[in-house]
């Protein structure tokens, strides 16, 4: 097992992952930019090293500076986080190469799920069922006009290298073909670096369904169940929940194994995410696998009880799963809600002094957060400042539980999207379970009519 | 291995006054006070701004009754740095950053500080058994180189930008330093 972990990252996703370590009896260095210094990742930490300004591109995404500061402190490994550097191939590579660990899938693997359009060319490959599309990338707008008119409109228009929602286009009619395309080529180029488009068939109202897998350097995969992540709002996931109220025993089953089946076609390791789209008819087809640990995995180590930050880094250490899919009980069910900075009708940021911060407890309810009275949200980053989490025998009392948290919640001196999320646990088809992917637009809508 | 260097800027605790000027406003006026923009009324804070400014702090929180203000002094923007460790493969033994970042810390007013660009190891000597660059005294032209900065097998040269003096030597010899993390107190006065 590791000694010394450096997380090259910061906010709750830091803090979370040196708690994890301080658990294991494994020493932490945070990295910190200028804007950070006096944030609790930094403290929690049992050492730290400034590695630049607040830019991020300077700082946190400072492949010279963040392998230095490794390098000067001894430290063995890198946990990445989510965002920043935790899908850059490169990166990984020059961990690999200098022999520090990267706590993550291998670089190869990053590579191609960051390759949006040959992962799927892979995965379809394997017989497992796709979105319906193009082979692969587009050439050019008559082969965007032929491959729409086989998929059938509307379709959507994304980035090879996409991610996150952005780079994407949704097209109607056939006129709309030719601009769509190369609007989305451009935007991709000057998002992601790289132009590549590809093309997909375009479902109205589908569920957002993911499912967390696990896989050792001896090949072994677990599944960990599926998380419904439908609440969100061009394409930024809002609340999330497990077990999906649309999912039930045997489609559970059927979505494990394509989503294990995937893994296993591209010799994954470590913990990702295999994301698929499930129709009103209870098809689903397989998007993409994120290759990261999720914002989202929390609820997931709620009703698993398998703490997924503990297993990434054990399974970097080289050592086995210690459990087997039998071993997997799914128990009761999890809401997150994930708290932002952001004013909740436009979701503007809205950084700025956290005058007091107090957040809720008691039986069933976890939140993670680097966040503390008196705290800045600096404008640098991103606007997620706490996720609360919580879980309940069954459904019900889960989102009872959550109503109850998210009154507790007190966050004053900035905006946040708190009373977005109370709203939504008091919608009655939310809690009917009856959600697609443009519930929150349609709640949005229904506010200012 | 030792616990690195930070940066001496002072941490939220180590810059907190309990002193309170008489000047004060009382809980009364409290909301008066931050929140009206005229000059009369924001007098207080202006003079709890002076005081921040005239004992080089960089946070000031102060309480009293029910009211509380606390004030932070960015003494952050440093220019950009070209570092030039950007690639990994070990190969060319020295390499010259650009720019060593020069900041303007209060306490020592008409000095500059030379700090670190990049994260690694400190080395006041190209080799271990070499003369040092430069020694507290040593006059300095700019693009002098002053120390290295070893960042994954590669020694970044870090040179001056400015023509002057070497007051004092901040970082100790093959100790590791974090960016923007003091190296060289430097009086810029052209010694004659």
């Amino acid at each position: 097992m590791f000694k010394k972990i450096l997380v090259a990252n910061r906010g709750e996703i830091a803090l979370r992952v040196i708690r994890a370590c301080q658990e294991l009896g494994i020493k932490t260095v945070a990295i910190h930019s200028e804007a950070d210094t006096h944030s609790w990742h930094v403290r929690a930490a049992d050492e730290h090293v400034c590695v630049g300004p607040p830019e991020d591109a300077l700082s946190y995404r400072n492949i010279p500076n963040v392998l230095s500061a490794a390098e000067i402190t001894g430290a063995e490994a890198i946990h990445p986080g989510y965002g920043f550097l935790s899908e850059n191939a490169h990166f990984a590579e020059v961990c690999e190469s200098i022999g520090v660990k990267f706590i993550g899938p291998t670089s190869e693997n990053i590579a191609l799920m960051g390759d949006k359009a040959k992962a799927r060319e892979v995965v379809a490959r394997r017989g497992l069922p796709v979105l319906p599309g193009s082979p692969g990338e587009l050439r050019n707008e008559s082969d965007a006009l032929e491959a729409a008119r086989k998929v059938g409109f509307p379709v959507i228009l994304k980035a090879s290298a996409g991610g996150g929602g952005r780079g994407m286009r949704v097209v109607n009619k056939e006129d709309e073909v030719a601009r769509a395309f190369q609007a989305a080529q451009a935007e991709a180029k000057s998002t992601f670096g790289h132009e590549g488009v590809y093309l997909e068939r375009y479902f109205l109202e589908p569920r957002h369904i993911e499912v967390q897998v696990l896989a050792d350097d001896r090949g072994r995969v677990v599944c960990l169940g599926e998380r419904d992540c439908s609440i969100q709002r061009r394409y930024q996931k809002l609340v999330e929940e497990t077990p999906s109220p649309a999912v039930n025993e045997a489609l559970r089953r059927e979505i494990g194994r394509v989503a294990l089946d995937a893994i296993k076609a591209v010799h994954y390791r470590n913990a990702g995410t295999v994301e698929f789209l499930l129709d009103k008819d209870q098809n689903f087809y397989f998007m993409e696998v994120n290759a990261r640990i999720q914002v989202e995995h929390p609820i997931t180590e709620m009703v698993t009880g398998i703490d997924l930050i503990k297993e990434q880094i054990r399974i970097a250490a080289g050592l086995p799963l210690a459990f087997r899919q039998q071993d997997i009980r799914i128990t009761g069910h999890s809401f997150e809600c994930r708290i932002n900075a952001e004013c909740p009708e436009k979701f503007t940021p809205c950084p700025g002094l956290v005058t007091h911060y107090r957040p809720p407890g008691g039986f069933g309810v976890r939140v993670d957060s680097a966040m503390e009275s008196h705290s800045q949200v600096v404008p640098h980053y991103d606007s997620l400042i706490a996720k609360l989490i919580t879980h309940g025998q069954n459904r019900e009392e889960a989102m009872a539980r959550m109503r109850r948290a998210l009154d507790e919640f007190v966050i004053e001196g900035i905006k946040t999207t708190l009373p977005l999320h109370r709203r939504i646990f008091s919608d009655a088809e939310f809690q009917k379970g009856r959600v697609s992917t443009s519930f929150l637009e349609r709640l949005l809508t229904n506010q200012s009519n | 291995m030792s616990k690195p260097r930070v940066r001496p800027r002072p941490r939220k605790e180590g810059g907190r006054l309990t002193a309170l000027p008489s000047t004060l406003p009382g809980p009364s006026s409290e909301r008066t006070v931050l929140n009206d923009a005229s000059g009369e009324q924001l007098a207080p804070i202006q003079e709890l701004i002076d005081l921040l400014k005239r004992n080089n702090l960089t946070e000031l929180e102060v309480e009293r009754g029910g009211f509380r203000v606390r004030l932070r002094h960015e003494t952050g923007a440093r220019p950009a740095v070209a570092a030039s460790a950007a690639d990994v493969i070990p190969a060319a033994p020295h390499t010259r950053v650009e720019s060593a970042t020069i900041s303007l810390p209060a306490e020592t007013a008409g000095k500059v500080t030379i700090t670190s660009p990049i994260v690694g190891t400190f080395y006041r000597s190209p080799s271990p058994d070499a003369d040092p660059y430069v020694e507290e005294g040593d006059p300095m032209k700019k693009g002098q180189v002053l120390c290295i900065v070893e960042a994954m097998k590669l020694m970044n040269e870090i040179e001056s930008e400015v023509d002057g003096r070497v007051v004092k030597i901040l970082a100790e010899s093959t100790k590791p330093v974090e960016y923007g993390q003091p190296l060289f107190l430097v009086d810029p006065t052209p010694t004659s």
